[in-house]
């Protein structure tokens, strides 16, 4: 019985997975920076807010 | 800004590692199966991202009892982490799942119990977000979260047992091979390895992944006080 | 300590049911709508899927399913967005009732509306295909897939009233959640009518009792933090 060559599929596979991975690490990353950077904004808004009392 | 705690560092390492490990394990000391050849190592990921998909679908059910009995939004944001992560893995799951079935069965899909369930839990956790995002209130949307995963969490077994039993009848993919078998091979010492290992491994990446999507969770929460604050 | 006490559950329950239904029977609105739904699908699905005499008698179950899911879910939609706009819920919840009445009230005159489309639908469907499926196991079947998906889907759409998407939302919701529920109707229902005995299709059938079971015990304990304001 001869092995069926398969192993375009095989790429296949293994490169989704580690695509997908990457997106959702990616997506986080971002979500997390851009997270951050409002938390910035709005403590400075704060603190002017703060000032003018 | 917290820094991220010190075993969440070394945690990230080890989940590189580990999937590192894991990829080697599955690609090259697994040895080449006889029959469809080199496709059947997706194998491994395959069953690796069902099983943290389906510990993630558990954890969520458990975290929306717990938020309904406790109230603490903690629980929420550990619910959400959970079936975000879990979308993610399930997806690749399926996608696996396909790709696999294509070279070994000639079709893009089986309908066999197990493929079908997680396409309906992946509906299930995609439907899960919709109602979370027409939700303004976050006390409403936890608890109407937390309602859905319970639901969801109950469904989804009976949904696996009624399915098997369309198998008893009809035969799944006409002209070839039952779906039943899984993939129609028996493993060697060497694949059980690379089968523990891929299980271990994404464990570990899972819980990693989870940690940091709850951080994530948290961060949200404080700038939306913060962007209240500030409107008032 | 209340001065009255409170109406049981079984009055209150009755009391919202009756309400429900007299308030349909006076327009008949709803069942009118979803009746006629029934029978336009049942229309394009004979386009649809142009099946031979012998094919056709296997697709049946699926057919007649598919189209009470359809209009099932028209009338839950339109009963609870009916009660959140009239504020009829708002009143509801204002009074000393338990909050389970409220569900199994719900629950039980959208069961009826169901049940009363399924009631016309199938004389006529049997008429338009030559098919007796006036026989009492059959309708059976239907009863207990007509309850399961009554249960589950008034507590989602509960939900999914009360959210920015509102009547959009339930399809999504429910379905993934009713799979069960309608698969093992379909596979107890598309055996009997394929000239299968009691026991063959004792397995879905039993698995149609385990998930109503299951979901209204579920959905009697969930729906207090479904419709707390």
């Amino acid at each position: 019985m001869e092995t069926a060559n398969t192993t375009n599929y095989m790429t296949l596979g293994f490169a989704l997975t580690f695509v997908v991975m990457g997106f959702y690490v990616l997506s986080m990353y971002l979500r997390n920076r851009n997270l951050k950077r409002d938390m910035l904004t709005l403590e400075e808004l704060q603190k002017s807010q703060l000032q003018k009392k | 800004m917290t820094q991220r705690p010190l075993t969440l560092q070394i945690l990230d390492y080890v989940s590189i590692l580990v999937l590192a490990i894991s990829t080697y394990l599955a690609l090259v000391f697994a040895p080449t199966e006889a029959v469809m050849g080199n496709v059947q190592r997706v194998f491994y990921f395959h069953i690796g991202t069902a099983w943290v998909g389906l510990l993630g679908f558990v954890i969520a059910a458990i975290a929306g009892i717990a938020y309904l009995v406790s109230k603490n939004m903690a629980w929420d944001r550990f619910g959400v982490a959970a079936v975000e992560v879990s979308t993610v893995f399930f997806f690749i799951t399926i996608a696996l799942g396909s790709i696999w079935a294509r070279p070994a069965w000639n079709t893009w899909w089986t309908w066999d119990p197990r493929l079908t369930t997680a396409a309906v839990t992946e509906l299930i956790y995609i439907a899960y977000f919709m109602l979370r995002a027409g939700i303004e209130d976050p006390e409403k949307r936890a608890r109407f979260g937390a309602v859905y995963s319970l639901l969801g969490g109950l469904s989804a077994p009976i949904t696996f047992m009624v399915i098997r039993l369309f198998r008893t009848i009809h035969p799944v993919v006409i002209g070839s091979q039952s779906a039943e078998a899984q993939g129609g091979f028996s493993m060697t010492a060497d694949m059980k390895v690379a089968f523990f290992f891929a299980l271990f491994a994404f464990t570990v990446i899972f819980v990693d992944m989870l940690w940091h999507r709850i951080r994530l969770g948290s961060l949200q929460e404080k700038v939306e006080e913060l962007k209240l604050n500030a409107s008032m | 300590m209340q001065d009255n006490p409170q109406p049981s559950t079984l009055k209150a329950t009755l009391a919202i049911f009756l309400k429900d239904i007299s308030s349909e029977f006076r327009s008949f609105e709803l069942i009118s709508a979803m009746l006629v739904f029934s029978l336009l699908v049942i229309i394009i699905f004979n386009f649809a899927l142009e099946l031979e005499p012998l094919v056709r008698k296997a697709a049946n179950a699926g057919i007649l399913w598919t189209t009470f899911a359809f209009a099932g879910t028209l009338g839950l939609n339109r009963s609870m967005s009916v009660e959140k706009d009239r504020g009829c819920m708002d009143g509801l919840l204002l009074a000393p009732v338990d909050r389970a009445a409220i569900y199994f009230g719900k629950t039980l005159s959208n069961l009826a509306f169901m049940l009363i489309v399924e009631a016309v639908t199938l004389p006529i469907y049997s008429v338009l295909y030559n098919e007796n499926l006036l026989r009492l196991d059959l309708l059976v079947v239907i009863l207990l897939g007509s309850i399961g998906y009554a249960a589950v889907g008034t507590m989602l759409a509960a939900m999914s009233v009360q959210t920015r998407m509102r009547e959009i939302l339930l399809p999504i919701l429910l379905f993934p959640i009713a799979i069960p529920v309608l698969l093992s109707a379909v596979k107890a229902s598309g055996g009997l009518l394929t000239g299968a005995d009691f026991s063959e299709v004792a397995t879905p059938f039993n698995l149609l009792l385990v998930y109503d079971v299951i979901f209204i015990a579920a959905a009697f304990m969930l729906f207090d933090s479904v419709v707390e304001e």
